[in-house]
């Protein structure tokens, strides 16, 4: 039995306001993810090198970020940090929990895209007179993007998700936070859930569709 | 024979058809049982005791309120965001919250007469000096986002706009105790009774209650569906029995302190 009237009129008028929050939330998605990359190839590299302590660091790291929920990551980066005198504010704290998790993803992502870039390759270019982080950087990484590029995107897709937890944190002006605001003044709960799924799901697939687009301009062979 | 057998049948069908249209109290009453959502991370209004179960203020009205409609009660735990989706979902008959009766609210949910009052305090760590209301200008601020103290608070933060200053909304109240203790905010506007049931938990040593917070009188009342009107002549009847026969005074002192429960009038005006 389901007794509720929609006010669809007066949840539309919140619409602006919800929509400078879909701002914020790719906005941190975007940003978590190129965090997310640049520590995860280093991570991947990490976890491949020859040191031990390199190698250790970079397991903890991706153990973690991969068998723990994103949830406690964020809370971690808030109040567990704060329990130490640490107070960073609640938009970097989300920043930083899902940072920490893209990049344990994508570090194993990575790994498999280095695996599939054959070995002889990064010889060849050592032998032309490049250095080991120059054929690095012009020879290996081109190539490994191609194979991990989609697995990228559903990462991408994954960022802007896990931004709604920012509201455990305090956080109230990304399109969770201003979607639960809205919520508790008007409880009109069904509205606003329902407006705030139909922005992530445009999100989500303007991703989704814009990164093939790019992949099928940037990878033809 | 068959035909007076016809029309038995048809009356006996219509009588017990008739129920369906019978409204949410008869379906209280008939169902022996009164589910009431009831946020247990409120104390004094709710919590838990050592054993897991629910006690606090609204766990007793709730008990109360079974007892005078003759069946048993039974407490559905829900924080403060979810008490609409659990009303509307069908998942509890009434709710005995602290909810707070803003216009807003009342255009998608069904109030009371208020059956509680707060006066909010400021609570704030030791140490910091913060005395008066105003001292917290230009201090990061917070509290439960979207209660009425919050949303009173949040006004006079943007209101100020001293440098420094800001506002944070936290999804429970124990998160906002954790920020304060912790120092990811300096202070909180709460209602006294939360304030002086978490100071004497003992659970954050390093709080103390510095002075009220000079907003209006927060009247909270019970919630059903809007459309369930019998329930809510039903439940204001209640709570003016409950403060006529003496149960709220009595329940006041059992959970808040011996003391003068709060008026539930206010002066000048009829409900």
């Amino acid at each position: 039995m389901f007794s509720y009237t929609f006010h669809w009129r007066a949840a539309f008028q919140a619409l602006p306001q919800m929509l400078a929050g879909a701002v914020v939330t790719l906005e941190i998605a975007v940003l978590s993810m190129i965090i997310g990359i640049v520590c995860g190839i280093f991570l991947a590299l990490a976890s491949g090198s020859h040191s031990k302590i390199l190698r250790g660091a970079a397991a903890v790291w991706i153990e973690t970020a991969r068998n723990t929920p994103a949830l406690l990551q964020i809370y971690m980066a808030y109040f567990g940090l704060g329990s130490l005198g640490i107070h960073i504010n609640s938009f970097a704290a989300l920043l930083a929990g899902i940072a920490f998790n893209n990049a344990g993803y994508l570090a194993e992502t990575f790994r498999g895209g280095l695996r599939g870039v054959p070995e002889t390759q990064a010889r060849a270019a050592r032998s032309l007179g490049m250095t080991a982080p120059q054929a690095f950087r012009i020879i290996v990484l081109p190539q490994m993007m191609r194979i991990v590029f989609y697995p990228l995107t559903n990462q991408m897709v994954w960022a802007v998700l896990m931004t709604s937890l920012g509201v455990i944190v305090g956080l109230d002006n990304d399109l969770t936070g201003v979607t639960q605001n809205l919520n508790v003044l008007t409880f009109r709960t069904f509205e606003f859930f329902t407006i705030a799924a139909g922005f992530y799901y445009v999100i989500a697939k303007i991703i989704t569709l814009s990164a093939r687009a790019l992949g099928w301009r940037l990878f033809r062979y | 024979m068959i035909m007076r057998f016809g029309i038995l049948a048809a009356a006996l069908t219509v009588a017990f058809a008739l129920p369906a249209h019978a409204d949410k109290l008869d379906d209280i009453i008939a169902s022996g049982k009164l589910r009431c959502a009831v946020t247990l991370d409120f104390p004094p209004m709710g919590s838990r005791d050592e054993n897991n179960n629910p006690i606090g203020f609204d766990v007793d009205t709730c008990n109360d309120l079974a007892k005078a409609l003759g069946v048993t009660a039974e407490i559905v735990e829900t924080p403060f965001p979810d008490r609409i989706p659990a009303l509307v979902s069908g998942r509890a008959d009434i709710g005995v919250a602290s909810t707070s009766n803003t216009l807003e609210r009342a255009k998608t949910i069904g109030f009371s007469i208020p059956y509680f009052a707060f006066k909010d305090v400021v609570l704030t760590r030791k140490g910091l000096n913060l005395n008066t209301y105003d001292s917290l200008k230009g201090h990061a601020v917070g509290s439960t986002a979207g209660t009425f103290e919050a949303l009173a608070l949040e006004k006079d933060v943007k209101a100020w706009n001293a440098s420094g200053g800001s506002f944070r909304g936290f999804q429970t109240q124990a998160d906002v105790f954790l920020a304060l203790s912790q120092g990811q905010i300096d202070a909180t506007a709460v209602t006294s009774t939360v304030a002086s049931s978490v100071v004497k938990s003992g659970k954050f040593p390093n709080l103390e209650i510095t002075g009220d917070a000079p907003y209006l009188t927060d009247y909270v009342c019970l919630i059903a569906l809007r459309q369930d009107q019998g329930v809510i002549n039903y439940l204001n009847l209640f709570i003016n029995h409950q403060v006529s026969t003496g149960r709220y005074k009595e329940l006041y002192d059992k959970w808040v302190g011996n003391g003068t429960p709060p008026d539930l009038t206010v002066p000048g005006v009829y409900y």
